[in-house]
């Protein structure tokens, strides 16, 4: 970590009791069932991911809080965090997670939920639409550039229609369609 | 000759002309046969894959059956196509419900995923099938041991077990220009370009953060094989006075450019001119 924690107040390892009631005890094996979640159970709580992250000290619930979270079934917290959104996805805390947690690719899925249910940062839903409607999140604007260097104007091979189709009928459809 | 399917992704040619036209020259001097994929786009990014995992699974699976008409291998300069094209390629090797799911939607244009072409980042490949011994005999004007510190990028070091990269081939790949290799504290933290459009703010600061430790540690370049690394580590510097107060002037180079420079080019072949942060003094450092 590159700078000292920004946040004021207890120390993190104090936290609110938990309400047993307000738990979905299925968010883990939802999660586990997930592409990447088969060793979700393993995480022994070492926080040697949090230890890892780079950003971990501007976030509120760190990494191995929110691995301790949806182990819980602190669903609503999770899918509605910022954290998840913010993650970098540069892979620290799962390269060094002794337990092979993969954390990283957990957040993704928990993403993937929460975008499920429409909860997606505006930026990101924009990004969505630029996929859908342009087929890229780039496009050649500066074609001179690409011709002082002895390339072809417009980038050979590219054709945008197949992928535009493909995420329609997929949830970026429904993402985009919903924002309209 | 080792022949290769050429994925460019949106980002190099839009944004970094001078790393697709060096990649394209240092490719065709070390006798590597790039030839650009036809039909296909973008991977979707990072992005795609958070918020719509089965149309970021398809997309990419999309292009790898492409390239299985042929059966070659796919490159790309791009750390984040490298990524999603590679984590798709590892997942639907390991999950057969995933990939009949996607190959489903895939019949309809005549097309199938069967996991034959493998995605490869073009640096691992010049090393992997060229080596560095061929490499060698190209290099006409090495550098004369000038410290270059290496941003690997996130996506090619992590998750290991689905990138199959490791950090010497770039160390191998910067020392066979001549060129030292520094060594710095952060070389493995990222540079914060995913987040830049949630928390422009946060992605600065990694940049920063990067940049600082590159510099103290005693680098005179830095070099990147990715055209969002390159955003940030390159382009963010010129914002950094106003944010930080603080000027790096440390110039950041695609790969290709450096490996041309040392292979005889000129500062035009590789495009130096267009480097925001202004490049041209590595020509100092070039030995006959
Ligand atoms: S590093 Fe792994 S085991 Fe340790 S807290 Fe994080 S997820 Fe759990
Ligand atoms: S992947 Fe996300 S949670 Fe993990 S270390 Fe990077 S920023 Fe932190």
């Amino acid at each position: 970590m590159t700078e000292a924690d920004e946040k004021d107040g207890p120390p993190v390892v104090l936290v609110d009791p938990i309400d047993m009631s307000k738990l979905d005890s299925e968010f883990r094996n939802e999660i586990k069932s997930m592409p990447y979640g088969d060793e979700l159970n393993a995480c022994f709580a070492c926080s040697t991911c949090t230890a890892a992250c780079p950003i971990a000290n501007v976030w509120t619930y760190k990494p191995h809080q929110l691995i301790r979270m949806i182990i819980l079934g602190m669903r609503e917290e999770v899918l509605s965090s910022d954290e998840i959104w913010l993650c970098l996805t540069c892979f620290q805390c799962q390269e060094r997670c002794p337990q092979k947690v993969r954390v990283t690719d957990i957040f993704f899925d928990c993403k993937n939920l929460a975008a499920e249910e429409s909860k997606i940062p505006e930026t990101i839903v924009g990004l969505a639409k630029t996929l859908m409607e342009k087929g890229q999140l780039y496009e050649v604007t500066a074609d001179w550039e690409r011709e002082d260097m002895d390339l072809e104007p417009a980038v050979p091979g590219l054709s945008t229609n197949e992928f535009k189709d493909i995420i329609k009928a997929t949830r970026t459809g429904k993402i985009v369609g919903g924002e309209e | 000759m080792p022949s290769y399917n050429l994925y460019m992704g949106c980002s190099v040619p839009a944004n970094y002309p001078n790393y697709e036209a060096a990649m394209l020259k240092v490719a065709k001097e070390l006798g590597m046969e790039l030839e650009y994929m036809e039909g296909v786009a973008c991977c979707g990014s990072p992005n795609l894959r958070a918020i719509d995992f089965m149309g970021w699974l398809t997309v990419n699976a999309r292009t790898i059956a492409i390239a299985e008409k042929n059966g070659h291998d796919i490159v790309t300069p791009c750390n984040g196509c490298f990524a999603s094209l590679k984590d798709v390629y590892h997942h639907l090797k390991h999950d057969d419900a995933h990939k009949k799911q996607v190959n489903a939607v895939l019949k309809k244009e005549g097309l199938e995923f069967k996991g034959i072409s493998k995605p490869r980042h073009f640096v691992e490949a010049l090393y992997s099938d060229i080596g560095i011994e061929e490499i060698q005999k190209k290099i006409t004007k090495p550098l004369d041991g000038v410290g270059i510190a290496i941003h690997y990028g996130c996506h090619v070091l992590r998750p290991k077990d689905v990138t199959e990269f490791s950090p010497e081939i770039y160390q191998e790949l910067v020392k066979v220009t001549g060129a030292t290799v520094i060594d710095y504290p952060l070389w493995k933290q990222c540079c914060g370009a995913t987040v830049l459009p949630v928390n422009e703010e946060l992605a600065i600061r990694l940049a920063r953060d990067k940049l600082k430790s590159m510099t103290e540690a005693g680098a005179v370049f830095a070099t990147v094989a990715c055209p969002a690394c390159g955003n940030q580590l390159d382009l963010q510097q010129l914002g950094l006075k106003e944010s930080y107060g603080e000027e790096y002037n440390l110039p950041v180079l695609l790969y290709p450019q450096i490996l041309g420079l040392a292979m005889g080019m000129d500062e035009d072949d590789v495009g130096l001119s267009m480097n925001r942060v202004p490049a041209g003094s590595i020509i100092e450092h070039l030995t006959e």
